[in-house]
Formats: C-alpha cells, structure tokens, sequence
C-alpha cells in the first residue's frame, strides 16, 4: 500500500486535519485527482480519535431480546386483562419500536381504553407508552428499572432495523411485511427526533475500510479466541440464517459510496462510506422520559414474577413490554439470549463519524466513542447471557483503531 | 348447600393457603451459611459479595423485600432455579438453590428458625415472602364485636 500517497491525497483534500496540520503536505500531483471528485462528495475534515486503551471509561454489556419466530406481537386475556404483546425484538429494539408501539397501541385501543398499563420501561415499553398516550390514553408505566438502567441503554443505538429479529425458518411467512411496516413508521416517527438540542437522533457518515477488496471476507484476528461450539441443535449455523429484511427498505438510506484513491483519507487501501441514523442515548431518553411525565405519565416501580398478577391491576388493558425478561417470566422458549458488549471512548464532539476497519465498528455519540468487536457477525453471543464483563475484546478492539491511526506520519508507528 | 359451600371455601383455603411467612423463622443458620459459600460461587460476581447488585445487576436486598412481597416462596424458588446463574441458568442443584435462598432470607433480616427451607415446591407454595413483619394475630379470645374501636 502507497501510504504516502494515500496520505498525500487526503491533506489536499483537506482529510484528517487534526494529523494533516503537523504534516507537510506533499507535492502537487494531488490537484489533478481533486478536479474529478464534485465537490459535495470530497470527504470532509476528519478529526482523530484518541483511541488508547486508558480512555476507555466504560463496558456495557447486553442482552438482545432475540425470538427465533420474530417478535412476539399477539394478545392473550389473563383473567379480565388483555395483555397485548410487544416483546423480542433482537437487536432492532431501538429502530423498531415506534412502528411495534403503532402495532401494539391500535390493538390495544380498539377495545376503547381509558387507562393502560405498559410493563418495562426499555425503548420498546417507553416508545409503547408514549405512543398510547398519543391515542388519548392515560398510561401507567409498571417496571423494575427505569430506561438509564434496563438492557436498552446497553445496546448499540443505532438504526439497524433488521439485526437479528428472527430466524428466517422460524419467522412466520408474512414476517416481511410486518416488518417493514414497523420498519417506515419507525423511520417517519423518528423524523421528529431530527434537529432537536442534543441531537438526541441523528445522522453520521460511516466509513467502511479494508485491507481487502469489498466483497472478501475481512480475515479474522487468530489473536481472538474462537466462538465455542454450539450449546443449541439446529440452526443457526450462520449469520445467513438469520432474517434479513433490509432490501424492504433500501430506499429510505442513500447507496454507499466507493472512495477512490484520490478521495480516501485513511491509510488503508479500500474505504467506502455510507450515511447511518443513531440514537444518543442519554438525551433521547430524557426527551422521551420528559414527554412521558408531561403528558401525565405515571411510573410504578415493581416486580413480576408470573403472567397471573397482571389481572390484579387496575388497568385491565395492558402492553406487555418485558424484553429477555420473557424468556423465565413467560416461559417463552422461543427467546434466546445474545450477548453484546460496547466499550466506550471518552468523548470526542469533534469526532462526528463512524467506521468499521478489521471488525471493529467506531461510532462517535455524545456520551462516548463507542467501540464494539464484529467478528463472526450475528453468530457472535448467540446463546449467550453471559453479562460480565469482558475487558480484553474492548481493549483488543480500541488496538485495532489506535493502530490504524498510528500509521500517519505525525505519529508514527 | 350450606355444608358444599363450606367444603369449598376449606379446599379454596388450602389450595391457595400461605401458612407461613419469611418472619417464621422459615430456615436455619448453617442452610444460610452453606448457602453463603454457594452464593459467592455462583452469584456473587454478578449480584456482589454484599448482595448490592450494580448498576446493571439488580441488588437482593433493599428494594429486592417490596419486589418480591406477597409472592409465596415456590414463585422465587422457581425464577432463580431457571432464570440463575444467569450465564448457565438452572445449573444448579435444587439443594444448592434452597441453601442460596436461605443465605438471601437472612442477608435480608428475616429471622432465622429450627427448621431447613425445603426444596419442595408443594412446601414452598406454604411459605408467603413478606417484606414487612405481618401485625401478630389476635388471639382467639379477643374477638372485638362488630364495629367496636380498637383501644
């Protein structure tokens, strides 16, 4: 890889300022290249991020709420209750869950509610609640943790509406099309978000780079250690197996871009770049949390141990929002447990991108530069509720970017 | 009938009957202690040593008494034998998971007794959690009349 050339071309451009401003800008044939790249498509200024392991302030640790069937959206009485479900959204929760509130909520109201009760207080029962009280509702929330400390606030936030939602053999046939109907309403909803103090949605560029051309395999660090054997029969085998829905959709989001040569700014030989929507979670949550309580939401911390205790509440429609909790509350076998794991940088406001490189994704929020480890795609963590702490894959994950970085000459390797 | 609805009311009483309480001194000391060495085998490193949860990890004392009150003890025996440890749940044995229970009642003030916390659902079904010690019972003779003011 030409590295000075790369580098060359990028601080002409006007890449990476934060290294290109110690640099000494090579010589003239990068004008040339400029004049064939339309100006709206140059890469912009790109700050670097301080990727060292000591700026790692925090590890969350998550459960996805996968259910091998696709989400669990019917409504069943318990006792004189009607329980209308909304749970089991895999790692789509935050992308989903205005378009499966919509879902749950016209289920609901058709019986003509005055009051319902939303149980679980992630982004799955919040975005219910909120959408009920739209409907003319007035709505008790009843959950043992408030959204800053359920499983929600541990994911990725970003809009990935169809990361692991099913198994494509278990979901029923019309899954597709439910799915995309959550997937636009979700997407029109969050419009709102758009634009607000905070930024609490919004959008980034993401930067795709490779040492391999797109469309290989990124090899796999043998440093890490292999997934252990399946402890489940049967599928899944592999990431394919999984539902992808994507394709529903494609025209919501712009095509990525290929970046040439003359337009790449990092020291690696293939980049593309994309547009990604995502969620900053602590000002989203408040704004969302604020709307609840405004629009004379009421929240009861308590516990549940069986589905019968729902029928003792007072609400007599109810919108059963409970995440993995299903798995032992409901007895749902069809939930099983994925676990993620995000590191997180200090904050860097200037960094305004995301990246993947060598199966590491970068996605710089308010509250953090987030850093999580791909490999093996959705196969990673199937199984798995494992909720500790694994240091060592976010410090493995921060190396693989602060090396990266280590390869512009004002910080040489 | 007045005898059917009699039979009735009996079955009902002792179909649903709670008969004791977590103040009734519902395990021993040395169940406790054995279900100490388990606990920090198995839950501590998630839950705590001092059982005060995280951040992410709900604490098992403190507001673990109101989540759990008004539930019979056959109810949590059942959700930390399956949904526990929760990286391998229901690895553990009946035995152990009793043992554990118990260090948990007195990590929590309630008293303990002369008598084991049975690994049986059927016992446990008789033994209600109250997170607050339930008012004593009025003793058979102190029958108040009807609409009569407590003194």
């Amino acid at each position: 890889m030409d590295r000075r050339y790369l580098l060359k071309n990028s601080l002409a451009l006007g890449g990476l300022v934060g290294l290109g401003g110690c640099a000494t800008p090579p010589q003239a044939p990068a004008a040339k290249a400029v004049s064939n790249i339309p100006i709206e498509d140059r890469v912009p200024h790109l700050a670097p991020i301080r990727a060292h392991t000591d700026r790692l302030f925090d590890i969350k640790v998550c459960i996805r709420p996968f259910r091998t069937k696709g989400p669990r959206l019917d409504v069943e009485q318990i006792g004189d209750a009607m329980v209308v479900h909304n749970y089991g959204h895999g790692g789509s929760g935050w992308s989903l869950s205005w378009g499966s509130a919509n879902m749950a909520v016209q289920k609901a109201m058709s019986a003509s509610p005055k009051q319902i009760a939303v149980i679980g207080c992630g982004i799955i029962g919040l975005t219910s609640a909120l959408t009920a009280q739209r409907a003319g509702a007035q709505v008790t929330i009843y959950t043992r943790e408030l959204l800053p400390r359920t499983r929600s606030v541990r994911a990725n936030g970003s809009w990935t509406p169809d990361s692991r939602i099913s198994l494509a053999s278990e979901a029923p046939a019309n899954f597709g099309a439910t799915w995309e109907e959550m997937a636009r309403m979700s997407w029109k909803t969050l419009r709102s978000y758009l634009g607000l103090p905070g930024n609490p949605v919004t959008f980034t560029d993401h930067y795709r780079l490779s040492d391999v051309s797109f469309g290989q395999p990124t090899p796999r660090d043998p440093a890490i250690p292999p997934l252990p054997p399946p402890s489940w029969t049967g599928l899944p085998e592999k990431s394919s197996d999984f539902g992808e829905y994507a394709e529903r959709i494609a025209d919501l989001t712009p095509k990525p871009q290929i970046l040439t040569d003359d337009n790449n700014p990092f020291p690696v030989k293939y980049a593309s770049r994309s547009t990604q929507m995502f969620f900053n979670f602590t000002e989203y949550g408040h704004l969302l949390m604020n709307d609840f309580y405004a629009a004379g939401g009421k929240i009861v911390m308590r516990d549940f141990h069986s589905p019968g205790e729902l029928a003792d509440l007072p609400e007599k429609m109810i919108i059963n929002c409970p995440g993995f909790a299903a798995r032992d509350w409901w007895k749902d076998k069809a939930m099983v447990p994925v676990r993620g794991q995000t590191g997180w940088l200090i904050p860097q406001p200037e960094v305004n991108y995301a990246m993947t490189y060598r199966n590491v994704q970068i996605l710089s929020k308010s509250d953090g530069i987030m850093v999580i480890a791909l490999e093996d795609g959705d196969m990673k963590g199937y199984n798995n509720s494992d909720e500790s702490i694994r240091r060592a894959e976010s410090e493995r994950a921060v190396r693989v970017i602060e090396e990266l970085f280590s390869r512009f000459p004002t910080n040489p390797a | 009938m007045r005898h059917t609805l009699i039979l009735v009311l009996m079955a009902c009483a002792a179909a649903s009957g709670a008969q004791a309480g977590t103040w009734d001194g519902v395990y021993t000391d040395a169940q406790a202690e054995r279900g100490g060495v388990q606990f920090q085998q198995h839950c501590g490193r998630c839950h705590g040593a001092n059982l005060a949860g995280t951040f992410e990890t709900p604490p098992l004392v403190g507001r673990f008494k109101p989540y759990w009150s008004g539930a019979t003890m056959d109810v949590l025996f059942d959700y930390v034998a399956t949904a526990m440890p929760l990286d391998h749940p229901g690895s553990l044995s009946r035995a152990a998971n009793a043992d554990i229970l118990a260090f948990i009642l007195k990590a929590n003030g309630f008293p303990a007794g002369a008598k084991e916390l049975s690994a049986s659902s059927e016992d446990l079904k008789n033994i209600r959690f109250d997170a607050v010690r339930p008012p004593p019972e009025p003793a058979p003779n102190s029958k108040r009349k009807k609409g009569a003011r407590p003194q």
